[in-house]
């Protein structure tokens, strides 16, 4: 029984480790923030227009599109 | 407006202030890349490094996914060739980031792209914490030009029915995330298809150069909204959640990146970089002596005819043009000395970074705002006149360029008094 139980973990925590290195597509992630340290005072009112009230939510997604090879600001 | 500088800075200033306490995502839905000049399967040293320093910015700052938009693909092709894939991945960590469900290689030289990414992240607020997988599926239509030549393969890789494709994908997705986000590189129409068809997207975040700063739309489950071209505007989405985890609300802002937010220094430096390098090999490029020809590349080479040929059927319609401000539209960017910039100069002229005009030496016959430049390349329409060919959506098609930064003052109704024309006679 001892053995039975024994042999039940180890499957137990060899099937977690596949499920942790193939289980998923590969392509899961958990973002990592990086740093978030600013140099400028968030609270400077036009700033603090931009950034929005806080009301609340939970979760934000930003986004943009057709950057088209350009990183530059345009006029 | 605009630029990675102040976008990084931006990002950076909400996520202080959450305090860590709110997860953000950034998305890109396509485009990022550009395949100007992309001739006989290859691009220019010039567009290989400004298209290299994209990837290097969004390696550096944290960019979420990208979708990968049909224009994309030339760039893309470079990224996942199969020879020293593992090397470049290694180097640019944002490459494993593309994702596209309906692109495929044609060959075995190239790996397909991610067709779906999972993000997970943390929810903190609204009661316990708890784990939310957010699925991202990139899509995109073929484009203008390779429709009108009836070829879905460009640059090495075939591009799918969006709308199968997704059909496909849905399921799997579906089974590992808790909620959707669907990056569509295609027209709005074509979005609120795709979400009356899948009730298992969440959100659609549309993107194909539009500058749309609109109040987003629901179509069956999912909230529909519209990437501001140039990223002149970041959009921004917020969430929130009922107790039993799934989404109560999504709510859009625009946020304009105008000098009010400051350049993140680390950013900025990516970006001057970025313009030396490239300055540095058109410069080499231009001293190498290319000869006028060889600089008509693009993804649809030929296929812009130029308004004097139009001129040769439709005479009343030409007239209406040659008297209205698109005919001396580039005039109007010489006198600002924005001539060069390549963000404005597509809004000036015929077909910039889509085949028609290269430059004021090379493609003269495309500079202004042409027929072309709304109604599409006139090629086949030209050698086989027949109804069918240059509908556009108005306003639609006008905001494309009159959009609210560059033409605040834009009125479909009174700007189409100066361009009013009809069918041909």
């Amino acid at each position: 029984m001892q053995r039975k139980i024994s042999l039940f973990i180890l499957l137990t925590f060899f099937a977690a480790l596949a499920s942790l290195q193939f289980g998923c597509s590969g392509d899961t992630e958990t973002p990592d923030d990086g740093d978030v340290s600013v140099s400028f005072d968030i609270n400077e009112p036009n700033m603090k227009k931009a950034l929005g009230d806080d009301d609340g939510y939970a979760l934000a997604i930003h986004y943009g599109s057709d950057i088209h090879g350009s990183l530059e600001t345009c006029g | 407006m605009g630029g990675l500088a102040r976008r990084v800075s931006y990002i950076k200033a909400f996520r202080h202030r959450s305090n860590g306490e709110v997860p953000a995502l950034y998305l890109d839905a396509g485009n990022l890349f550009t395949d100007e000049k992309f001739i006989n399967d290859q691009l220019p040293p010039e567009i290989l490094a400004k298209n290299r320093w994209v990837v290097k910015g969004y390696s550096e700052f944290q960019h979420d996914a990208a979708n990968i938009g049909f224009a994309d693909l030339p760039y893309a092709a470079e990224l996942l060739k199969k020879d020293g894939y593992e090397q470049r991945v290694s180097e640019l960590s944002f490459i494993k980031k593309l994702t596209s469900a309906n692109i495929h290689p044609a060959d075995d030289s190239k790996i397909a792209p991610a067709p779906y990414l999972i993000r997970e992240v943390m929810l903190k607020r609204g009661g316990t914490e708890r784990k939310v997988r957010i699925g991202i599926i990139g899509l995109t239509e073929a484009g203008q030009i390779l429709v009108a030549q009836k070829q879905n393969r460009y640059a090495g890789f075939t591009i799918e029915d969006p709308f199968q494709a997704v059909k496909n994908i849905l399921p799997e997705v579906k089974s590992k995330a808790d909620m959707i986000i669907v990056l569509a590189y295609m027209s709005e129409d074509q979005a609120k298809n795709l979400a009356n068809g899948n009730p298992e997207i969440n959100t659609i975040i549309v993107a194909r150069q539009l500058s749309s700063t609109n109040e987003p739309q629901h179509y069956s489950n999912a909230t529909i909204t519209v990437a501001n071209n140039q990223t002149k505007y970041v959009g921004e989405l917020r969430y929130y959640f009922k107790g039993d985890g799934t989404i109560e609300n999504q709510i859009n802002r625009y946020v304009g990146m105008d000098p009010v937010i400051p350049d993140d220094p680390a950013a900025l430096e990516i970006v001057t970089n970025a313009h030396n390098d490239f300055t540095n090999q058109q410069n080499n490029a231009t001293q190498s002596n290319i000869q006028p020809t060889a600089m008509l590349g693009g993804s649809g080479n030929g296929l812009f005819v130029g308004a004097a040929k139009c001129a040769s059927c439709h005479q009343e319609e030409h007239k209406i043009w040659e008297n209205s401000g698109h005919a001396r539209a580039m005039a109007t960017l010489q006198k600002n000395g924005q001539q060069l910039n390549n963000a404005c100069v597509g809004c000036h002229v015929v077909g910039f970074q889509r085949g028609g005009f290269q430059s004021l030496n090379t493609t003269p016959q495309l500079v202004n705002v042409q027929c072309e430049a709304c109604h599409g390349p006139g090629k086949f329409h030209a050698e086989k006149p027949q109804k069918g060919y240059g509908f556009m959506a108005t306003p639609q098609g006008c905001v494309q360029c009159h959009d609210k930064t560059n033409s605040p003052n834009f009125n479909f109704s009174t700007y189409w008094t100066k361009i009013k024309h009809g069918k041909a006679a």
